[in-house]
């Protein structure tokens, strides 16, 4: 039998969706562990066994100070070298929610190991939002939304920050947003409005397209039942589960 | 030597100048409020950090964990880096006032906690002791020339607690100096503890009821006499933890003695409507007609799948080949009436603690959610000024929603279900409802989960938050009236992110079979959970001293009976503690040994070595007798009950009769009707991943905002089989409890029901959880009327009882709340008795989740129900049959009928759909009575459907493609119309 994929996902300070996250993974033939982070701390070395890292959604430290602020300095503290090293070898990283919070506070993106540029800010609305959004998935180098490119899918949003917001002036907002269109760093779109975040990014890949952070929970979108209504449920597409597939079989290449 | 620094986070230049949509809001809150008039307000976020020595280059450390480089600049104490007179200019103030917010000492601080664990990353900082406390910075501008005083009192209506916190008013010269920069600091609790004493119990009646009001106990004079009787036998008096650990033991909160009670209930002649039930004694309303009815259901059935029912946390039901579920459901009332926010908050987390305590220990997978609140428009548009000493309800609104927002949200735990129920009557208590269900593996380590297993020789192990002064007295508490001089100490704060450590922990030591038994601290503190699980092996020796503290101080009563929040106590064997330990440090979760199981019989606390209580547990569990009352209602009592009320006379009649049309849209609009989805989309409904059924449908182009029935809740994702869910869903009507109590809880029990037939649930496996909120049913000088109220107590009882027997049903939980009145000077207000009653079912396949809204344009509506809910077994029967429709693929959609009516729900089916209804029927459309769906179905199964049932089907119309409602003969209304009504508040607001 062929070699199966391995998928970490951390749990832990605060972490909600560790399980969903790993079903998502597990449901397609990976092989998946939830590790606490404290535990990865402990024994770094463990992220070399893994092709995938997940960080979950949640609630890390309670968001405060900013959410993923903590989870963030607490990774990059305690496995910032270990981190380094996956990335460099381009293994997988997707950051949900509070993950994706957490990947840009740690300066993994838009872009690893450079300055930051970018950040997720309180909603226009200034509370916490559940509900499904429709979303555009731009052309881009993203590993995990490649099936899905040029499609319009649903998702379910469940945030108080996620309005993406770039440094600088207005000019260098532009240009900066100018320079993830123009390199394929756009994941995801919401087709309207929803929490006021710039040019309705929802989701964020890096350079290279191996570690996508998103607002929206694919792992919350995994079967039909979980769709968001009566008809939904019979006639609607569950594309959360194609961000996994998507990854799963990247990795399954690479083997 | 000591350095305490001050760090302000400001938006940077980049950031918009303008107020955001929250402060707006705030201004406009203030205006509506206090009649205020706000033009600029903008709120900052600060930290004081108090270290053992100067930290050297502090201002770097603290911009990298503070702040967010790309939006944010830090304003430092250290190198008073900012000019913030001119920084306020360019936000367009002239003449700010800053209203500074910190805590009183020794409030939880869950900010500050945060961000202390930050700074403990930072490598270079390991070496300091650190200390820090959070605080905001509202500056405000306002035309109205507002006095200091002024502006401190109107913080207290809105952004600060009295209770809580404290607030420093600074103007322009201040603000110019950095007045407050110059020398922060942190205040610490002062507190000296007082020695354990001796209470002299042989005084005089009045002496005695002074000392049970100065202390807080709450015990009855006969409870006192009854404890010094005692003590005699013993030739000795009782000590102040003693008498503490009784009162918290005794408490109505703990031991529910209304419910054991000997009840006379005696009717006179009853208005014609009401049920006559005769004269008779009840020996225990618990025993006769709660157990009593699930006795009898278990044993009429024979039914498998109790697995534990009514001595553990929550009752424990089998209706999964995997897993087991378990529910609790608790009101938390008295501490949301006094912050709102902190009472709500440690409800939602109080009743998962519940859970966690279940058997050996059970996950939260879902919370639900009932608040029972008044509006203040009610009381504008009737010329009504409140007591003072009455919070605002719409603050209490807000602030109840805030606590469950926070506290389902960052546990990870999805809110599916709910309500809002208004009533002018709640503006003295709000009631918080909050419940948990919870999974758990059927067996462990080759035992049942959910048995408790600790041993004599276990040790007691505290783990999860510290010990304070907060809760301290909140049993006792919230077994009186709310006056004015309640204590402030009473209000606790729930702390999200310790508790989730602690729930995390506490699964995986589970897992690792690292415990024999877990409870939860929660009301009366560890002598509640030791003393209960000291029942068990007959015996404990507490060790007050090694209880972790916030803060020195603390008395060793206060050790025993504080109800500071997070903590569960375990019962560990002595070969498992050194891994136990380990693992939770590893968890970051703080565990202390403070004693151990024994089976002498006796509770043994000691302070320092000395013995501070000596109780025995057969006295303390075992001795109190019931309580003798009399229950009696008649015609006079009803209608003294109706003019003895606290608005009698006072409220403007309901305006005139309008055309059906008009009535409907108004119904739409009104209260207990129109939409909170504003407020419910706050509530994270969906996390795990798990929620089938979620507050709200419709159809993707109008967007989903027409409610649903019942939560529905996949077991999969939580180990359970793949093709197998359940239900959750509540009924509550405490309006018609001043027509009959009987008729009341009839309909809260069968609208709890029917929602989740409704949704596929099948009504063969079904439990029930009951929480009573009651006004003071015992009479006294001050509650003239107490007979009366607990002869609607027997009412309702009896009511629940006869239903649930004719349905099966058993109940597998519940509690009480007694009293739920506010009383201050001549002012008496008491709730409307209300009896919330929870459904979980059991969806026994995924294919037969059904919603309420319209699918498909040619299918026919048909009503299921009588037109008066009287025969129960015939209305089983009803269900039943509905649900093989259901199972059997004919049902496209089904929704209950409940306030508002046939014509209500007939909208909500529609409303948020491309789709519209063609109705032809001579029926009452607004007449409100239980028992009743509206269904749709394929035309093509037509037959088949009404084949099923033989009577109470009856055929409405069909859905047709053109969006509005249309009564044949009566009136038209188009979906936009009603849509627009219903969503009056939550439109753009969400």
């Amino acid at each position: 039998m062929s070699k199966k994929v391995q998928a970490l996902i951390l749990t832990g300070d605060g972490i909600n969706c560790e399980n969903e996250t790993a079903l998502a993974f597990s449901e397609h033939g990976c092989e998946t562990k939830i590790m606490h982070v404290q535990d990865l701390i402990d024994q770094p070395g463990l992220l070399n066994q893994f092709q995938i890292l997940a960080l979950p959604g949640g609630f890390s430290f309670g968001d405060e100070i900013g959410s993923g602020q903590i989870l963030a300095l607490k990774l990059k503290y305690s496995l910032g070298v270990a981190l380094t090293e996956f990335i460099n070898k381009k293994k997988l990283i997707i950051g949900i929610c509070n993950g994706f919070q957490v990947l840009v506070r740690l300066g993994l993106l838009p872009k690893p190991f450079t300055e930051r540029q970018m950040t997720l800010s309180h909603n226009r609305q200034g509370h916490f939002i559940n509900k499904w959004v429709n979303l555009t998935v731009p052309k881009s180098n993203c590993i995990w939304t490649k099936s899905l490119q040029g499609k319009e899918i649903a998702l379910p949003i469940r945030h108080g920050e996620g309005k993406i917001t770039f440094a600088g002036d207005q000019a260098t907002q532009h240009n900066t947003f100018q320079s993830l269109v123009n390199n394929g760093q756009i994941a995801l779109s919401y087709t309207e409005d929803v929490n006021g975040s710039y040019q309705q990014i929802a989701g964020v890949t890096d350079p290279t397209g191996c570690i996508l952070g998103l607002m929206p929970h694919p792992e919350a979108a995994t079967s039909n039942w979980l769709l968001p209504d009566g008809t939904a449920k019979k006639t609607g597409q569950a594309f959360g589960q194609h961000f996994f597939i998507n990854a799963i079989k990247h990795c399954e290449e690479m083997l | 030597m000591k350095t305490t620094y001050r760090f302000e986070i400001y938006p940077n230049q980049h950031q918009s100048t303008e107020m955001s949509l929250s402060e707006m809001k705030m201004t406009e809150w203030f205006f509506k409020y206090c009649n205020i008039k706000f033009d600029k307000l903008f709120k900052v976020n600060y930290f004081l950090l108090e270290s053992n020595e100067p930290i050297a280059g502090i201002d770097d450390f603290a911009k990298t964990i503070l702040t967010d480089s790309v939006t944010e600049v830090l304003f430092s104490s250290e190198s008073k880096n900012m000019d913030l007179v001119s920084y306020l200019a360019k936000r367009g103030f002239t003449e700010p006032v800053l209203c500074d917010i910190s805590f009183k000492p020794g409030v939880t601080d869950n900010s500050a906690h945060a961000v202390l664990e930050a700074f403990k990353l930072i490598p270079d900082l390991k070496k300091y002791e650190l200390n820090v406390a959070s605080g905001e910075c509202y500056f405000m501008q306002s035309a109205d020339s507002l006095t200091d005083q002024a502006f401190e009192k109107v913080s207290y209506e809105k952004i600060a607690n009295q209770l809580l916190q404290k607030v420093t008013i600074q103007r322009r010269e201040a603000l110019a100096t950095n007045l407050r920069m110059q020398a922060p600091k942190i205040i610490e609790v002062v507190s000296t503890p007082d020695e354990s004493t001796t209470i002299d119990l042989n005084i005089d009646n009045s002496s005695l009821l002074k000392l049970n009001t100065d202390n807080c106990w709450a015990l009855s004079l006969d409870e006192i006499h009854f404890v010094r009787e005692y003590f005699k036998t013993l030739d000795r008096s009782p000590t102040d933890v003693e008498m503490e650990i009784i009162a918290q033991s005794w408490s109505e909160h703990c031991k529910h003695k209304i419910f054991a009670s000997h009840i006379e209930y005696s009717e006179g002649e009853l208005p014609s409507h009401m049920k006559k039930l005769g004269n008779f004694e009840v020996k225990s309303l618990f025993k006769t007609y709660i157990r009593g009815a699930t006795e009898k259901i278990k044993a009429d059935r024979n039914l498998q799948w109790l697995i534990s029912i009514f001595h553990d946390n929550a009752g424990i039901v089998r209706f999964d080949k995997n897993v087991d579920v378990c529910i609790k459901v608790e009101t938390h009332n008295s501490p949301s009436a006094l912050d709102p926010y902190g009472g709500a908050l440690t409800g939602i987390l109080g009743v998962n603690r519940d859970i966690l305590g279940c058997g050996q220990g059970a996950k939260p997978i879902a919370n639900t959610n009932v608040f029972c609140l008044a509006e203040d428009s009610f009381f504008k548009e009737n010329n009504i000024k409140l007591h003072p000493k009455l919070k605002n309800p719409d603050r209490i609104a807000e602030g109840v929603h805030l606590g469950v927002q926070d506290g389902g949200n960052k546990s990870g735990v999805p809110t599916v279900n709910g309500a809002f129920v208004f009533d002018k009557d709640y503006v003295g208590k709000p009631l918080v409802f909050c419940g948990t269900i919870g999974v758990l593996p059927q067996t462990e380590h080759n035992s049942s989960t959910a048995e408790k297993r600790q041993q004599p020789g276990d040790y007691i192990v505290m783990s999860g938050g510290k010990i304070g002064k907060d809760g301290i007295h909140g049993a006792t508490f919230s077994s009186m009236e709310l006056n004015e001089n309640a204590p402030a100490s009473v209000v606790q704060i729930g702390d999200p992110i310790t508790q989730k450590r602690l729930g995390d922990f506490l699964i995986e030591a589970r897992k690792l079979n690292l415990f024999s038994s877990v409870t939860d601290n929660g009301a009366g503190g560890l002598s509640s959970s030791v003393g209960e699980m000291a029942g068990l092996t007959n015996g404990a020796i507490v060790d007050l001293e090694r209880a972790p503290t916030k803060y020195p101080g603390l008395s060793p009563f206060e050790l025993m009976v504080s109800e500071s929040q997070e903590r569960m106590t375990f019962s560990v064997p002595k070969e498992k503690i050194h891994q136990f330990l380990q693992l939770s440090e590893k968890r970051s979760v703080l565990s202390s040994v403070i004693g151990e199981f024994t089976n002498q019989g006796q509770l043994l606390v000691r302070y320092n070595g000395k013995v501070v209580a000596d109780l025995n547990l057969h006295f303390l569990h075992e001795s109190l007798r019931p309580m003798q009352l009399k229950a009696h209602i008649d015609q006079t009592s009803v209608e003294q009950s109706k003019k003895s009320h606290w608005l009698n006379g006072k409220v403007k009649d309901a305006s005139a009769s309008k055309d059906a049309k008009a009535q409907l849209l108004e119904l739409m609009a009104s209260p207990n009707v129109r939409s909170h989805e504003h407020l419910v989309r706050r509530y994270d409904h969906e996390v795990k991943a798990a929620t089938l059924v979620k507050p709200f449908t419709g159809s993707e182009k109008i967007g989903r905002h027409a409610p649903t029935d019942a939560g529905v809740i996949w077991l999969y994702p939580h180990g359970g089989e793949r093709d197998n869910a359940i239900s959750v869903s509540c009924g509550i009507a405490p309006q018609i409890s001043q027509h009959d109590a009987y008729e009341m809880a009839v309909w809260a029990l069968d609208e709890a029901v029917r929602n989740s037939v409704c949704v596929g649930a099948d009504p063969a496996e079904m439990v029930l959880i009951d929480n009573y909120c009651w006004p003071d049913p015992i009479t006294s000088t001050k509650n003239p009327d107490g007979a009366h109220k607990l002869a609607q107590l027997v009412r309702a009882s009896k009511a629940i009882y006869d239903l649930s027997v004719d349905y099966g049903m058993p109940f597998v939980s519940g509690k009480d709340s007694m009293k739920n009145d506010f009383m201050a000077d001549d002012v008496k207000i008491s709730v409307q008795p209300t009896l919330l009653v929870t459904a979980m079912g059991r969806v026994r396949s995924l294919n037969h989740i059904t919603t309420s809204e319209a699918k498909t344009a040619g299918d026919l509506v048909y009503m299921i129900g009588p037109d008066q809910l009287t025969d129960f077994k015939k209305q089983l029967g009803l269900y039943k049959q509905l649900h093989q429709a259901i199972s059997k693929g004919f049902v496209n959609s089904a929704h209950d009928v409940s306030e508002g009516g046939l014509a209500v729900s007939l909208t909500e089916k529609i409303m948020s759909t491309t789709l519209g209804l063609e109705i032809e029927t001579n029926l009452d459309l607004f007449k409100e009575s239980a028992g009743r769906i509206v269904v749709t179905i394929n035309p093509n199964q037509q037959k088949e459907f009404t084949s099923l049932f033989a009577t109470d089907c009856t055929f409405l119309g069909k859905v047709t493609d053109k969006a509005q409602l249309t009564i044949k003969n009566q009136f038209s209304v188009s979906n936009t119309e009603t849509l627009a009504a219903y969503r009056i508040k939550s439109a753009g607001a969400i």
